[in-house]
């Protein structure tokens, strides 16, 4: 292909990719070194609001209220504050604390730490991901070969329900699980009508936890088996069927022949996964609300939501964004490797 | 064909009953889209607001309980999606300290006759009325009459009262928790936090300014008493949403607790409680002894964004469509109306013995959702007993500092 042709081919991504995400990203770097706000000033208000059928309340109180231009608009404040916002939101001055407390005690330094609301979301994300990655792909694999050794009448309707969880929107599927596990819901219900005692399966971090967790490998599997069983129809039939001439076990050629096959799937599911579950953030939403399970994304969706500050949910992000490139690092120096001797 | 007639007298039977308020009378032309919270009174007047659409005027409205957020970036937008948006004492305040919200005294006047819009309906800040209220809430004594007279145990009054009595149906009615509460981490527990702290004499800043006043030994009581009374709940209680805690009451599994009026009206609505009828109301308990019912006073309303982008004016008439007195008539029970027109019944028994112990409204000043957000995510730890009462407000405390400063709320 000729240079000019191959820029005409190549052009349109990498203007889509420009002013999807490069611009996006800019701006949110922008964001994260500024503060905004509307600027305000003690003034006296009265506010009068109804209490009960009929009667009101007045109350006088002096309250922030906005400051305003010549033209009655509110005054916006847009000061440069530099890296600020990214010191507040690793709450660098609580990590130090944390870190200068002597005498050292590893356990105590791990608590303080995973106090602050960063380190804390942090490492449930990181748990997260440690937890479902290889459960979703044992468990997809299992399902794709499960599937495959089906007969054919019955593989469509397999394939759709087994897809089911991955279709249904994540908050929805999140709630769902949550509502089966309250204090007299299904699931308890039928442990109880088996004859097991109550169990309260919200009641701490290590049974909540989880249950995200499982949400996580109920909702995330589906992805790992549809990838895995379309790499199944791709086996070498010949390479199989040598090895069933040689006398190999079923376990044999499962080990030797089809998991060798379909590692670069397994690569590029592992991966997929590992950026999404870095982001997990409906089941968070739904169960912890960050007194048990916390994570980074529902982190930044606090900060922008609660606390209203769009510049400090701009540094979350873009410190999620980094993690996210320092957790594939290793994986995409080790693919780049095994390029170059290849 | 016969065979259909039924079914469709059956359909328009039907639709006769859920377009009773189709005598919308609007004029202008447009759109207008509305963001609330959902709970059945909101349900009620969106569908009486949706009737508005006819002709040229089109009216969509957006109920869910994750409004708040959506809110607060509509009001900030360059432009408004949304005509109407429902606030409360605690959504408002920012709104307003911001300068986000239209002032409605010229609809107020130029439709006052139409509509009968009452004085006790108006939220005013100095002069300016800044949205409409159309009902009042608090938490209050939901409890089991049934359960308690065969206990022989009078209604607690205060949290003492009801720690004994919980203790007692344990030891002799078998039931192992027998007090529920809104206690989910965040904003739920927040808001019990607020009821009890205001309860016990407290105050979150210092006066006349924005300076955080909430780390003190009022506030560590509150925190050792609403730990007593974690420990009377079901262990899930720290993740139980609003929700979920109702629910505990409609299937019979809890004994009392604090519960929100408006979800007064579910407890006797087959369709979802197993107690019709079994459940009462009473005023909020106390929390210290002589002291207010702990709880805070709620109004629900309508106010209209400053950056809509669409007719005000429309917005103002289908607010008023859907808040009108035929729609309260209509739906007495639902909610406790702002209206001078409603009947308080059964389900208004709490709020009113509440409002008249003096328990105060929510207070209305902007830091006050900062102090609530800093103090919901941290206060959690202690109940669940990962940290001290001194350190959870320590925390709490420092956050809401960073907040406020972030907002220029404070230097």
């Amino acid at each position: 292909m000729d240079r000019r042709s191959f820029v005409g081919f190549v052009a349109p991504s990498v203007l889509a990719m420009l002013l999807l995400i490069l611009v996006p990203l800019l701006g949110t770097a922008w964001l994260s070194l500024h503060e905004s706000y509307v600027k305000t000033e003690l003034a006296e208000v009265r506010t009068t609001v109804p209490l009960f059928g009929g009667l009101s309340r007045e109350d006088v109180r002096r309250v922030p209220q906005a400051v305003r231009d010549a033209a009655g608009n509110p005054v916006h404040v847009w000061n440069f504050v530099g890296l600020d916002n990214f010191a507040n939101v690793l709450g660098l001055d609580r990590l130090g604390q944390a870190m200068a407390a002597t005498p050292v005690r590893i356990g105590q330094l791990y608590r303080d730490v995973t106090s602050i609301e960063f380190w804390g979301a942090l490492e449930f994300s990181l748990l997260y991901i440690a937890a479902t990655t290889p459960c979703v792909l044992l468990l997809g694999f299992a399902l794709a070969l499960a599937v495959d050794a089906t007969s054919r009448r019955v593989r469509g309707a397999l394939i759709f329900a087994s897809l089911l969880p991955f279709i249904i929107t994540p908050v929805v599927g999140a709630l769902s699980i949550y509502w089966l596990f309250l204090d007299n819901a299904i699931v308890n219900a039928g442990l109880q009508g088996l004859g097991f005692a109550k169990f309260y399966f919200l009641s701490g971090a290590l049974p909540i936890r989880s249950l995200i967790i499982l949400y996580g490998v109920w909702h995330a599997t589906p992805f790992a088996f549809v990838v895995l069983y379309a790499g199944l129809q791709t086996l070498p039939q010949d390479a199989l069927e040598a090895a069933l001439v040689d006398g190999a076990t079923r376990w044999q050629r499962l080990w030797l022949v089809i998991v060798p096959h379909l590692v670069p799937l397994f690569v590029f599911v592992g991966l997929i996964h590992m950026m999404d579950a870095y982001r997990v953030f409906e089941p968070v939403l739904v169960f912890g609300s960050n007194l048990y399970a916390n994570s980074l994304q529902y982190m930044t969706y606090r900060i922008l939501n609660t606390e209203d500050n769009y510049s400090k949910a701009a540094a979350a992000s873009l410190l999620t964004v980094l993690g996210i490139v320092i957790l594939l690092i290793p994986i995409l120096r080790r693919m780049w490797r095994e390029r170059q001797t290849a | 064909m016969k065979r259909m007639l039924p079914l469709a007298a059956g359909l328009a039977a039907l639709l006769g009953a859920t377009s009773a308020n189709a005598a919308c009378t609007v004029s202008g032309s447009g759109e207008v889209s509305t963001l609330s919270n959902a709970f059945p009174s909101l349900e009620v007047i969106a569908r009486a607001m949706r009737d508005c659409s006819a002709g040229s005027v089109k009216v969509t409205t957006k109920l869910t309980t994750e409004n708040n957020p959506e809110t607060v970036q509509a009001l900030k937008a360059a432009k408004s999606p949304y005509g109407l948006v429902a606030l409360t004492n605690a959504t408002i305040t920012p709104a307003q300290a911001a300068g986000q919200l239209r002032p409605l005294n010229d609809f107020v006047a130029k439709y006052k006759a139409k509509y009968n819009i009452e004085d006790s309906m108006l939220i005013k800040f100095g002069n300016d009325v800044m949205a409409i209220a159309f009902q009042v809430n608090a938490q209050h004594l939901f409890y089991r009459k049934d359960i308690l007279d065969a206990a022989g145990i009078a209604p607690p009054t205060s949290y003492d009262e009801m720690l004994a009595a919980a203790a007692k149906l344990k030891s002799t009615a078998g039931i192992e928790f027998a007090i529920s509460g809104t206690y989910k981490s965040g904003w739920n527990l927040a808001e019990e936090f607020v009821n009890n702290y205001l309860g016990m004499g407290g105050q979150f800043f210092k006066d006349g300014s924005a300076e955080p006043a909430f780390n003190n030994p009022a506030a560590i009581k509150t925190l050792e008493v609403m730990k007593r009374l974690v420990g009377a709940m079901s262990p899930n209680a720290l993740a139980l949403d609003t929700g979920a805690s109702a629910q505990q009451f409609m299937q019979g599994q809890v004994a009392m607790g604090n519960m929100w009026a408006s979800r007064a009206a579910n407890m006797d609505d087959p369709a979802q409680s197993k107690m019709v009828g079994k459940i009462a109301f009473a005023a909020a308990p106390t929390i210290m002894p002589g002291g207010k019912p702990a709880t805070t006073l709620w109004w629900d309303g309508w106010a209209i964004p400053k950056n809509f982008d669409g007719d005000p004016e429309l917005a103002f008439q289908v607010m008023m469509e859907g808040v009108k007195e035929d729609i309260v008539r209509a739906n007495n029970d639902v909610a406790i109306w702002t209206r001078s027109i409603y009947k308080p019944g059964r389900f208004a028994v709490g709020t009113a013995a509440s409002a008249r112990a003096g328990a105060p409204p929510y207070p209305m000043v902007p830091q006050q959702a900062l102090a609530h957000e800093a103090i919901g995510d941290h206060i959690g730890a202690y109940l669940a007993g990962q940290a001290s009462a001194e350190k959870v407000l320590a925390d709490a405390t420092a956050s809401y500092t960073a907040a406020a400063k972030a907002k220029g709320l404070l230097k």
